[in-house]
This record gives structure tokens, C-alpha cells and sequence, in this order.
């Protein structure tokens, strides 16, 4: 078999990979793709974002069923069936799978099953799922390995009763009980979830705040709606011992003292995929296990590798994987792309409610002794926000008392994440303050919150 | 609120200026919003490449509003402001864009600028504004923050090199270009050749090109424009130029018997230019080819000669130079000439001239001799087609032929050199008429006093 040869190889088909794939063939590249999970699509296809999210919209489908006498229907108790549920998620995941090999056909991308390492300069040797292995020649390769699960040391998970979130997604009935080390975004997107479909949630986390990256007013109010989703959250809490007793539960020591729990959910984080793929073959240089490159560019330090996702050190985010492939690719294909905006890049937690944000948080800006001024409104006096049965949460606006720049949004609600957007574009135009309040904003939507705090950031709110 | 039957709104309209003139800046609003003003008071002040002047009120009323910010470049026709009755509306009729020079530049300020009664129209209003200082002859792309920090710290932000999507003027860029004013790029024409080879700024900030260091510092208003005019005239006219040397002992001998009874009669000094000039309009009126202008495939012939005389301001007025107009010197005596040069060169150089006193001349002098240049080849000042450069006037040895007989004599010589238009002039043509002007002053005859 003579050796094919390729514009560029991407290796990893996750929101990272596909995309920059796609945008390279867009721009006449041959392109390559290699995964070595049977599926296209990644963490955030296979085991991330899209299940998560899929689950976590039966849990509020679920718990509006619980209310729905309050809102004027006469139905019998509702029930669910765990693995209705679970298929529905199963097959939602499936459709995007396809969806993703329609798109590398119609883009001309020829796909690889297996596991790709760097075999030297311009070389990619990819061991296929027979345990044959071919090589690859390329004159680029855009490394878009991803991230994976990060074990307590101590306690790996087992798949049976200490569980990885990847283990989770697939769990065949809802637990009685269960802790959940970690309070990140995934920790307690799954206490939200399970809590809700009736588990008794413990999470553990060791910091003093949950999510710590988000703004502490935030969290506060998504805490207090938690709490009454069967939630309890112990801080700055230490954990000593993990022992999977079978069926006997999982017993976990704290400060507290041994605890037995159904299952344990280890969600302390997501390490970068670099250990094998050959990139001691080429010198290319990591940080914590993370590649460096040139945000600018994407640039490794070996000439004509390029890195992006969750494998370099920016926030583990698709929508970031995706923004930074894009713009790899344009490079590779020999544009000149503006850069990335960091600072532009929206967080999405799928809580209920949902917390979605933009920019800084009150801390990093006191940290940072940078002068601000907050505008907030709260959903609970918006008629919207009554119709849709949804009233708990805010909009706060964070800005710079001067020309008003917005420094940081920060929005609870039940449908947060649905309204960060036009703060990405906002962020990104450089919008002021003024100019959000000058905004006609439909009526009725939950959308008038945001006005109203840029209303309220200018002193001179309408509604409250 | 107010009907525009009984309490009319009236639009100020920068008014023309003069022919040539296509723009203006505002210097300074001598009144301000809610201010009354009366008919034909002073409203503000503004600056030409050619006058300075004010602009008087066209009504008596309360000045409502005005959308251009001082320092704006604004266009002839174009609406700067509003009179009317204290807390009247500006109608909607007035707002629009009707001018078609106007509605380029500030079509869309008007548009935006009306009713603004909410508690934040001031805000919107000065970044609305703002936007003047990036409207011109490159369109800039910028931001909402942009724009207010411009203008809160006076920055013209078709100076700074936008490196947004799409070329826009980020805050990032604003900062950095605050920080080191010199990573920049000005399109404007009249730089527009050294883009090929832009400075560059090190690391430290200091900005260097062809490795030398460099200090950047902007060009005025009248620098900018007499950049323009020059780059501009060289690109229209074929330039050439011919040089006769000329001997003055008659005109210095006339000089010498008049000086100090001039001096006397007339409060200033006989000088050398004005005699220049009026020997100027003699070869003009035999050899009128050089007082024309060009058209197209036509030669416009002119019906009198206006004689254009280059003034130096001096460092006191800024620097820069004017070329007032001595208008129909082909009806004027010496002394005439003398006076009108006196009054104009005198008020060019404390910018009192009225904006028709630079304009409409058909042939233009410049004499930079009284600085010791024994030769000046000049640059035609559009749209004439013939300037004259005079050296300076200095005693050289010369073989003089007198009854047959070959002497070295002293003598009182010039250099004169004519610039002509290729286009309509050839070498024959600017020889001649440059004969003829030293055929007069070397059998010089005019009395001053007469
Ligand atoms: C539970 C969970 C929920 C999440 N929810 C969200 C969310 O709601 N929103 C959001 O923005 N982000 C979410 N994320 C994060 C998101 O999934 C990641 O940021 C994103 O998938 C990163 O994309 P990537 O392309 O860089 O890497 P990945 O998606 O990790 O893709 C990397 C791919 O490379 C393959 N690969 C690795 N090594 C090789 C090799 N040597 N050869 C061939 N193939 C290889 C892997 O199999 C994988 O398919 C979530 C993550 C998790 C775990």
C-alpha cells in the first residue's frame, strides 16, 4: 500500500478536531482526520456536553411534571422510566454521530479508526482497530487530542461504585444516595441531576466555594435553589479514605467521619491527552501535561504542528476547542484569522438554575484592584418570568465606572445560558453599558432583564 | 411642540467660504448650547487651508444644538447647528439629509442627532459625535467604548491603526497607540508615499526608520494641506522651468532717488517685490498664455491678471505660508501694487485675510531672495499654470558692451526662473515671456511717487 500524503492531519475528532478539520477542507486543504474512539464527535459528543445536557433537560422536564397540577393540569402521578430516559439521550447522541460522518464526506475528509502517534517530521503512524498500523504523510498535523478523566490516586474508578462521569452517563438506575468529590461544573451538573430524579446528593468539595471560578453571587443563589433539589454541599471538606465495599455501597471518610454511600462520582477534573502520541519523537514541549503553543497562531515549538482544545491551557470548553480550530486552520490554510477572544469566552453551567458568564468576577477584579460599578436585576418581578414559571436568579452586570466598559456578566436562571450570547457579541464590539440599555429588547422575554440591569447600571432602572 | 410657522428653526449651514474651499475646520464654538445668540453675532470660529474666520449667527434665538465637535473637519453646505426658541424641537424636516456634499460627511450625525430628551442622550450624543473624528477621507472602524474614550481624551482616531475584525479600532489599540502615539498609520494622501517604507517601533517604544530613531510629531492643518496642494500640483503640471538673469541698476538706481520720500509718504518701505510684480504684469499683458488655465482639452483665458505673492507667516503665526491676491494688478500703479501688498502681506501674517483675498489668482510670484537664495525654481500653485521665482539680488562683476567697446562693470543682478505648465506652455513660450519681463525691468522707467 503506497503511503497517502495530506495538506494536514488532525488528530482527535472532538469539537476541536472535526471543526478545525472541516474549515481546513473549506479552504482546499486534503485533510485527514484520525480518532481512535469508534465515534466522531469526542468527550463532548460521546461523553460530555451533549448527554449531559440531554439528561439534565429530562431532569427539568421531570420536574415540571411534579408541579403540573400548580399549573392548572389534572394529571396522574407521573413517573419515569430511567432507561427511556437514557435511550433518549443514547439515540440524540447517535443522530449527531452521523451527522458527523455526513459532514466529513460532504467535506471530502478522509477518516481514520485508530490511534495516531507523531512518527517524526511531516509522519503519523496510525495503529487501526485491526492492530495493522499505516503510515500517514502530512505537511501539517493539528493535535486536538482532548482531555480526559482525572483519578483521585488514591480511588480509581471502577465503573461500579466509584464512578467517573464517564462511567455515570451510562449508570442503569438511579441511585439511592450519592457523593460526588468535586464540586466543578460536571460535579454538580450531576448533583443537579440525580438530585432532582430523587438521589441524595452529597457533594464534597475542598475549596471554599463551589464552581470556584464563578462569581460568588452567583453560586450563592444556585446553591440556595440546590439545596432544595436534595443537595447538600459540604466546603473546604477533606476526604481520606475511599473503599468500594460492593454491595454494601462505597464507604468515604472525611473530616466528618465514614460515610456509606450508594455510588461515588470522582469529578475532580479533566487532565490533558498527551502521554501517547509521539511527541518525545519530535521534542515538542508541554507544560503540565499541557502543549504550549502560540495563541495567536496555535503554533507548537516543532515547525508544523499545531495544537488546540482541551489539550492546550486554555478553558476546557467546546465552544473554545471549536473558536481555537477554526482559527488553526485558517493559519494552515494560509490566513491571516483574528485572534481568539479570551476574553469574549462564555461559561455555560446546565444547573437549574443555570448559571452563565462572561468576563470577571467581583473577586478577580478586587484581586486585580481595578475599580467597578454592578447594574443587577432580578427575574422575580418580570411578568416572563412568571408565565414560564421560572422567577428565581438575576442579571448583574459588572462594569467600568468611567466609560462604562462591561467587565464581567454574571446570569442565574433557568435559561441563562440561552441569553449569555448577546454578551459575547457585546464583549466583542466593545459595547458599553449605554448601549445595552438603548437596546429594544422584546417583550415579554427574559431577555427585558438584561436591559432593565443595564437600566439599573445606569441609575435608572424601570421596574424595580 | 413648537410649529415651524411661528417659532421657525433655523439651520446653520457652514457657509461657503470662497471657491476652492471644500471644508472646514471648527476651531472653537464662541457660544454654547442653550447660549442666545443674536443675528450676525460671532457663532464660532473656523480654519480653511486658506482663512480663519468666523462664522456669524444666521439667526437671532437660543443655539439648540450643534453636532460638530471642535476640532471636526466639516464640509461646505453641511448642518453644524441649530437656532430657535428656547426648548423648541428641532423638526424632523430639518434633519434630513438634503445637501449632497453635506450628507456624506455628516448625513448620518444628523440623523442620529435628533430628539434626544432621555436620560442618557448626553452620553450617546458625544459618542454620536465622536464619530466625526473618524469620518473623512478614511472610513475607521470602531467601538462604542472607542469612540467615547476618543473623545474623552482628545484623540483623532483616524490616527490609530485599527487591528479589530475587519480593521476596527479596538480599545486595545486605542491604549497602545496612547501609550506610543507612533504605531500608527496615516492614510491621508499626503503621507501616503512614506507608507512604503513606515518606521517602525522597537519593543521599547522607540520608533525608528532605516534604523534611525525618530520623533513623530503631526503635521498642522495648513502643513497637511500645503503637503497636499504641492503633491497634488507636481501630479497635475508637467513642471518646467527656465531662468534668465536680469540687471537691476535702473530699478536700484530708481529705488535709491525714492526710498526715503516713499518711506515717508506711505508709513512702509519701498521694497523689491512689488516692482517685481508690476514689471510681472507687463509681460503678462503681452504674453498672456502664462495667466490662462486648464480645463480639460480647453485653455480658460482669463479677463484680468490677479497676481498671487507667496507670504511666509514666520514661526510667530505657526509657520506655514499664504499666497494673498493682488486682484486686477493690470489696473493698478506701482504704488497701488506697493500698498495692496503692504496691507495684504502684513494681514496674511496675523490670518485677518478674508477668504476671497486668497483666491482667484491667475499668476503667482515668490521671492525667497531676501533669505540669500540666488535661484528659486517653485512649484505652480493650482490652477494657474505659471509661477515666478525670484533669487536674490546681488552684485556681480559683468561684461557690459557699451558704444562697441567690452567692460567689466559691477552690477546689481537677479535670477529670475519661471515655472510653466508643459501642458500649454512650451520653452519658447516661458523664454519669451521672461524675456519681456527682463526687457522691463532692465529699462526701467516707473516712478513710484507718481
Ligand atoms: C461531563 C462533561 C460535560 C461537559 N459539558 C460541556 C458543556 O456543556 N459545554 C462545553 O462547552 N463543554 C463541556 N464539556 C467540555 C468539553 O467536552 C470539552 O471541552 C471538549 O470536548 C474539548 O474538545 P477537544 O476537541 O479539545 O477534545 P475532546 O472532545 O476530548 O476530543 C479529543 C478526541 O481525541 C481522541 N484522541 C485522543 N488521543 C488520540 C490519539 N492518539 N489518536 C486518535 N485519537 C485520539 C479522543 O478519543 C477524543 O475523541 C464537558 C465535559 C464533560 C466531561
Amino acid at each position: 500500500m503506497s503511503t497517502q500524503s495530506f495538506d494536514l492531519i488532525v488528530i482527535g475528532a472532538g469539537p476541536g478536531g472535526y471543526v478545525g478539520a472541516i474549515r481546513a477542507a473549506q479552504l482546499g486543504l486534503k485533510v485527514a482526520l484520525v480518532e481512535k474512539f469508534p465515534h466522531l464527535g469526542g468527550t463532548c459528543l460521546n461523553v460530555g456536553c451533549i448527554p449531559t445536557k440531554s439528561l439534565l433537560e429530562s431532569a427539568k422536564t421531570w420536574d415540571k411534571l411534579q408541579h403540573i397540577n400548580d399549573l392548572g393540569f389534572e394529571a396522574g402521578t407521573p413517573k419515569f422510566s430511567w432507561n427511556k430516559i437514557m435511550a433518549r439521550k443514547d439515540k440524540i447522541v447517535d443522530d449527531q454521530r452521523k451527522g458527523l460522518r455526513f459532514l466529513m464526506k460532504k467535506n471530502k475528509i478522509e477518516t481514520f479508526e485508530g490511534h495516531a502517534r507523531i512518527a517524526g517530521k511531516g509522519k503519523v503512524s496510525v495503529t487501526l482497530a485491526d492492530g495493522k498500523t499505516t503510515t500517514l504523510e502530512t505537511r501539517n498535523i493539528l493535535i486536538a487530542t482532548g482531555s480526559r478523566v482525572r483519578q483521585l490516586p488514591f480511588a480509581k474508578s471502577n465503573g461500579k461504585g466509584i464512578m467517573s462521569s464517564d462511567d455515570i452517563l451510562f449508570i442503569t438506575e438511579v441511585p439511592k444516595t450519592l457523593a460526588i468529590i468535586g464540586g466543578g461544573v460536571v460535579g454538580i451538573e450531576f448533583a443537579s441531576l440525580f438530585g432532582r430524579f430523587g438521589t441524595q446528593v452529597t457533594v464534597i468539595e475542598a475549596m471554599p466555594q463551589i464552581l470556584p471560578s464563578e462569581d460568588e453571587e452567583t453560586v450563592k443563589e444556585l446553591s440556595r435553589c440546590i439545596k432544595k433539589q436534595n443537595v447538600t454541599i459540604e466546603t473546604n471538606a477533606k476526604i481520606t479514605s475511599i473503599e468500594d465495599k460492593g454491595k454494601a455501597g462505597v464507604v468515604l471518610t472525611t473530616t466528618e467521619g465514614p460515610r456509606t454511600f450508594e455510588k461515588v462520582l470522582v469529578s475532580i477534573g479533566r487532565e490533558p491527552v498527551t502521554d501517547d502520541i509521539g511527541l518525545s519523537t519530535i521534542g515538542l514541549n508541554t507544560e503540565r501535561g499541557f502543549i504550549k503553543v502560540d495563541l495567536a497562531t496555535y503554533k507548537t515549538n516543532v515547525d508544523g504542528i499545531y495544537a488546540i482544545g482541551d489539550v492546550i491551557p486554555t478553558p476546557m470548553l467546546a465552544h473554545t476547542a471549536s473558536a481555537e480550530a477554526m482559527h488553526a486552520a485558517e493559519v494552515i490554510g494560509g490566513k491571516k484569522p483574528h485572534k481568539v477572544h479570551y476574553e469574549a469566552n462564555p461559561s455555560a453551567i446546565y444547573t437549574y438554575p443555570e448559571i452563565a458568564s462572561i468576563g470577571m468576577t467581583e473577586k478577580h477584579l478586587k484581586e486585580k484592584g481595578i475599580d467597578y460599578k454592578i447594574g443587577k436585576a432580578p427575574f422575580s418581578p418580570m411578568a416572563k418570568a412568571k408565565i414560564e414559571d421560572a422567577t428565581d436568579g438575576f442579571v448583574k452586570i459588572i462594569f467600568e465606572p468611567k466609560y462604562r466598559e462591561i467587565l464581567g456578566v454574571h446570569i442565574v436562571h433557568a435559561r441563562a445560558t440561552e441569553m449569555i450570547a448577546e454578551f459575547s457579541l457585546g464583549k466583542i464590539l466593545e459595547t458599553t453599558v449605554d448601549e445595552i440599555a438603548h437596546t429594544i429588547h422584546p417583550h415579554p422575554t427574559l431577555s427585558e432583564a438584561i436591559m432593565e440591569a443595564a437600566h439599573a447600571a445606569l441609575g435608572a432602572a424601570i421596574h424595580m | 411642540m413648537s410649529s415651524p410657522d411661528t417659532d421657525p428653526v433655523t439651520e446653520v449651514i457652514l457657509p461657503s467660504m470662497g471657491e476652492g474651499i471644500a471644508e472646514a475646520t471648527l476651531v472653537k464654538w464662541l457660544k454654547k448650547t442653550g447660549d442666545t445668540v443674536s443675528k450676525d453675532e460671532p457663532l464660532l470660529e473656523v480654519s480653511t487651508d486658506k482663512v480663519d474666520t468666523e462664522i456669524p449667527s444666521p439667526a437671532t434665538g437660543t443655539l439648540l444644538k450643534t453636532v460638530a465637535l471642535a476640532g471636526a473637519t466639516v464640509e461646505i453646505n453641511a448642518t453644524i447647528a441649530w437656532i430657535g426658541p428656547q426648548g423648541a424641537d428641532i423638526p424632523a424636516s430639518l434633519t434630513k439629509v438634503t445637501g449632497a456634499s453635506a450628507s456624506k460627511k455628516i448625513g448620518q450625525n444628523r440623523s442620529t442627532s435628533t430628539s434626544n430628551s432621555d436620560a442618557h442622550s448626553q452620553n450617546l450624543g458625544r459618542s454620536n459625535q465622536s464619530g466625526f473624528f473618524h469620518e473623512g477621507s478614511t472610513t475607521t472602524r470602531s467601538s462604542p467604548l472607542v469612540r467615547k474614550m476618543a473623545s474623552d481624551l482628545g484623540i483623532d482616531l483616524r490616527r490609530v491603526q485599527g487591528n479589530g475584525l475587519a480593521g476596527r479600532i479596538t480599545k486595545d489599540d486605542l491604549l497602545t497607540w496612547q501609550n506610543n502615539p507612533t504605531a500608527h498609520v496615516d492614510a491621508t494622501p499626503s503621507v501616503a508615499p512614506l507608507l512604503a517604507r513606515l518606521p517602525t517601533a522597537t519593543k521599547s517604544g522607540i520608533e525608528s526608520l532605516e534604523g534611525v530613531i525618530v520623533r513623530r510629531e503631526k503635521m498642522t492643518k495648513m502643513r497637511r494641506l500645503i503637503a497636499e496642494h504641492m503633491v497634488e500640483s507636481t501630479r497635475v503640471s508637467p513642471h518646467v522651468t527656465t531662468t534668465f538673469e536680469i540687471d537691476l541698476h535702473q530699478v536700484v538706481a530708481m529705488r535709491e532717488k525714492h526710498k526715503q520720500a516713499f518711506a515717508a509718504r506711505e508709513g512702509f518701505n519701498l521694497t523689491f517685490t512689488p516692482i517685481l510684480i508690476h514689471a510681472a504684469v507687463e509681460a503678462i499683458k503681452k504674453f498672456p498664455i502664462v495667466n490662462v488655465s486648464v480645463d480639460g482639452d480647453d485653455i480658460l483665458w482669463k479677463d484680468s491678471i490677479n497676481i498671487g505673492c507667496a507670504v511666509a507667516l514666520g514661526d510667530e503665526a505657526g509657520g506655514g505660508l499664504l499666497v494673498p491676491v493682488i486682484k486686477s494688478a493690470e489696473t493698478k500703479s506701482l504704488v497701488e501694487i506697493c500698498r495692496a501688498l503692504q496691507d495684504l502681506a502684513a494681514r496674511a501674517r496675523s490670518k485677518k485675510l478674508k477668504p476671497d483675498e486668497v483666491m482667484g489668482g491667475t499668476f503667482s510670484v515668490t521671492n525667497p531672495g531676501g533669505w540669500g537664495s540666488i535661484t528659486s525654481i517653485p512649484i505652480i500653485n493650482q490652477p494657474q499654470v505659471a509661477m515666478l521665482g525670484i533669487g536674490a539680488i546681488v552684485k556681480r562683476p559683468v561684461v557690459i558692451v557699451q558704444e562697441k567697446k567690452e567692460q567689466i562693470i559691477i552690477r546689481p543682478m537677479m535670477m529670475a526662473s519661471l515655472t510653466f505648465d508643459h501642458r500649454v506652455i512650451d520653452g519658447e513660450g516661458g523664454a519669451k515671456w521672461l524675456a519681456e519681463f527682463k526687457r522691463v525691468l532692465e529699462n526701467w522707467t516707473v516712478e513710484p511717487l507718481s
